[in-house]
């Protein structure tokens, strides 16, 4: 019972991630490889501020999206005029670049030893310690994730990103500054990732930079085109694939120590097979 | 002063070696417009294919160093001909062939991992004797400065086939355009695939110089592939002599940067050139706007 | 009146003049042909005046007062102005309702966030698909239709906007009779409404049918203007055509 609240906590920790770049990805075009550097931003404020400083979760939770979005504000406008490849290069970079602050600030963020001891969330001296509370407060920040995403899409901002990433010279003639939507899109999908990463981190209670590096990233794009992009049930499959694929490898009787490769392999060679056979992934509404 | 001529003949070493990458990357990426993230993992298949004969199978040198090459130069063919030949005749967008490169990358070094573990390997017990060469205060080891001298030869080498050979002028003429070029009657698959194995194995080359250089480790394609993209966007993606004189302004700065800020900085500095370099002058040094 | 003029209009690529100094007006109420052998620098006009090319030198004039050395792709929009595209381009992924909704809500990123879902839009958007003869397919998806049927979305699109000044960049390419008819019947519905129509044509038969003045353009300057029969009888322009 414990593991499969495990399970399910990772799953809606991680369906709010993927949910979070598809709203950037599948919806608006923004091939962004940076996710984990924005959910890593909200990890480590929040587990800094919560481990060093003894800040409430739920403040430090805010913190954190804060700092994700205004970092995303400048981030998203350097980089809004880049086409394409140059703006996934351009996000690898970013990516990279925050990898090695978390590895090398190692004054602030403990560097490769991390960050231990995390609690987890109090609230009005209720403590969110069993993972059946856990559980339920993930569960409740997925469904929020997904009320706010649902929100969007189906508003005409939503309608408007979707042109924007269909074409986003034609769209902008017709009266879009498409620099303002794509900023408000991108800022809100790196405070939702922070909201994740905050979690995760009071989750596991230790967290250090491997988490948070290119390679997180590429699994969680992975996993979204998987899903199906540009629709919501698309990376809440995604990530429900991406919790239980390791399951069934140990089912089947891969070895634990080279799980993590394997997963690596797997995701690598599911990207090229979408890319070639399926674009559309699952459950999506948009064929890269 | 007395650190000065290490710092020079280090930035000359790292831009030889992102020259080796950026200029083979520029290559492929002139005919194929493929922004191919997957050209490291070449070089990192070259270097444990050596490690595999050389080191755990007693293979001499003399054959597992073209044996290397040569998987680099299977692979890339490979690779041509099932992903990126078929996207490119579905005319997909390039995000489609970037990230197809990226899931190629990532799934090759998970098997690397796997085949070879985690762990840094090293292969220079192989060289008989690592010589060092002094040069005006600074020193080169032989691996090294045959770094140096692979990267001119390669230039040197690419200029004079694109220039002289009707090979060469077909593969520019792709890279010029290749409706035209199709319209002439170039066998423009043929040229691609061929480009794409010489480009695979030079960067499978260079993953076996740099495998003796600094070790191996599975990431040690990509990471070389971050710089070498970097260049050879920064010199203007798709000009193999941008990408040259790119490489070694890289490994200047890094070099230098990392003198005033500690080592790990390698790639921050590295990926804000890239930055800057997108920003203010997105065609590159040598690029045409 | 003139609802558009632009006066020496010049664009440059890397050395070569697609405009080269152009001024011309456009008149109020009029349908406004602009012809010309291909490289005539028609095309390159319309992006430049729709920002889709930034101006090198000149300016543009909207409704006689604002002069503007430049004009940003989301300005267009704001100065009345609209187009169809001569490589079709419409959000092919989206539906066709969805492709003239998005003409038609707000342009502000805090107000479509929250804007309602109104009454209004959605009549006004099927009052443009029955007007193009869209409206029975206004849930597939754009890529779903034919040419003819994304031609006919792109000027429901345009028409969406309201703009007081229609750039058509050659609609008539590609359709099947019955189309022409009912793009013609639109262009002449919206010059009764006071509309100024440019229309970028190599048809000639469709140039003289519908046009009250013609522009014809070569090598970047206005080679000839003037009613349709006798522009298109004029020496230089037959020439200007047989010898590009």
């Amino acid at each position: 019972m414990e593991y499969l609240l495990h399970l399910a906590i990772l799953f809606s920790i991680f369906g709010i991630f993927a949910l979070s770049l598809d709203l950037i990805a599948g919806y608006t075009g923004l091939f962004s490889l940076a996710q984990a550097a924005f959910y890593g931003i909200g990890a480590y404020t929040t587990a800094l501020l919560m481990a060093d400083a003894g800040v409430n979760f739920f403040v430090a939770l805010v913190l954190g999206i804060t700092l994700a979005a205004v970092v995303a504000f400048v981030i998203g406008f350097v980089f809004s005029g880049l086409r394409g490849d140059y703006y996934i290069l351009g996000t690898v970079g970013f990516n990279f670049i925050i990898f090695t602050v978390f590895l090398n600030w190692q004054s602030l963020t403990g560097g490769p030893l991390g960050v231990a001891g995390i609690a987890r969330p109090e609230l009005f001296g209720f403590s969110f310690s069993s993972s059946g509370s856990f559980f339920l407060l993930s569960l409740a920040t997925l469904a929020v994730a997904y009320g706010v995403s649902w929100f969007i899409v189906r508003s005409s901002f939503g309608r408007v990103l979707r042109a924007i990433r269909e074409d986003e010279e034609a769209i902008a003639a017709f009266g879009y500054h498409t620099l303002y939507f794509k900023l408000a899109i991108f800022v809100i999908s790196a405070g939702m990732a922070a909201c994740g990463g905050a979690l995760l981190a009071s989750y596991l209670s230790f967290i250090d930079p491997n988490t948070f590096g290119i390679t997180s990233s590429i699994f969680l794009l992975s996993i979204i085109v998987l899903g199906g992009l540009g629709s919501l049930r698309g990376p809440v499959l995604g990530a429900l694939v991406l919790i239980l694929l390791p399951e069934a490898l140990r089912f089947v009787g891969f070895p634990d120590d080279i799980a993590a490769e394997l997963r690596q392999v797997l995701y690598g060679l599911l990207l090229v097979f979408l890319m070639l056979y399926r674009p559309q992934g699952f459950l999506g509404e948009f064929k890269l | 002063m007395g650190i000065i001529p290490q710092l020079i003949a280090n930035s000359i070493i790292a831009g030889s070696t992102y020259a080796l990458v950026a200029v083979s990357f520029n290559l492929v990426y002139g005919v194929s417009r493929a922004f191919n993230l997957a050209h490291g993992i070449l070089g990192t298949v070259a270097a444990y294919m050596v490690f595999f004969l050389a080191e755990q199978n007693g293979v001499p040198l003399a054959a597992a160093i073209p044996l290397g090459i040569a998987a680099a130069a299977l692979a890339g063919w490979l690779l041509e001909l099932y992903v990126f030949r078929p996207l490119r005749e579905r005319k997909v967008i390039d995000k489609v062939l970037i990230i197809a490169s990226l899931g190629v990358s990532v799934a090759v070094e998970g098997i690397v991992a796997i085949l070879f573990t985690n762990q840094y390997q090293s292969i220079a017990n192989l060289i008989p004797h690592l010589g060092i060469l002094k040069v005006g205060g600074a020193a080169v080891t032989s691996v090294q400065a045959l770094i140096i001298v692979c990267a001119l030869l390669t230039l040197v080498g690419f200029w004079l086939m694109l220039s002289y050979t009707r090979f060469g002028r077909a593969a520019r003429a792709i890279a010029d355009d290749e409706e035209v070029a199709k319209i002439v009657g170039i066998n423009t698959p043929r040229i691609i695939a061929f480009i794409a194995v010489i480009g695979a194995a030079v960067m499978g080359l260079t993953g076996i110089l740099a495998g003796f250089d600094t070790g191996l480790e599975p990431n040690m394609g990509f990471l070389l592939l971050l710089d070498g993209a970097i260049a050879a966007v920064v010199g203007g993606i798709g000009n193999i002599y941008g990408a040259f004189i790119a490489a070694y302004l890289l490994g200047f700065a890094e070099n230098f940067g990392v003198w005033f800020v500690s080592g790990e900085w390698k790639y921050a500095i590295a990926f804000l050139a890239l930055i800057l370099c997108l920003l203010f002058r997105p065609q590159g040094i040598l690029g045409r706007k | 009146m003139d609802a558009l003029q632009v006066k020496n209009l010049v664009k440059e690529f890397g050395g070569v003049r697609a405009v080269d100094g152009l001024s011309l007006s456009f008149e109020k109420g009029m349908i406004t042909g602009v012809v010309g052998p291909n490289g005539s620098g028609k095309t390159t006009l319309t992006n430049l005046l729709t920002g889709m090319h930034p101006i090198t030198s000149g300016t543009v004039v909207v409704g006689g007062e604002n002069e503007h050395g430049e004009i940003r792709s989301y300005d267009v929009f704001h100065l009345g102005i609209t187009r169809t595209f001569q490589n079709v381009r419409v959000f092919e992924q989206m539906s066709v309702m969805d492709n003239i909704l998005v003409a038609l809500t707000s342009r502000s990123v805090f107000a479509s966030l929250f804007e309602k879902h109104s009454a209004f839009h959605a009549n006004r958007a099927k009052e443009i698909l029955e007007r193009v003869g869209l409206w029975n397919k206004r849930h597939e998806n754009a890529k779903n239709l034919s040419y003819g049927q994304r031609k006919l979305l792109e000027i429901g699109r345009a028409l969406a906007t309201k703009a007081g000044i229609v750039l058509f960049d050659e609609p008539y390419a590609g359709l099947f009779p019955e189309m022409v008819k009912l793009v013609s019947s639109i262009m002449k519905e919206l010059r009764a409404e006071g509309k100024t129509i440019i229309l970028i044509e190599h048809d000639m038969a469709i140039i003289r049918e519908l046009c009250d003045h013609v522009i014809v353009m070569d090598a970047g300057k206005l080679l000839a203007e003037g009613k349709p029969e006798k522009v298109l009888a004029d020496g230089k322009v037959i020439e200007a055509y047989l010898g590009a």
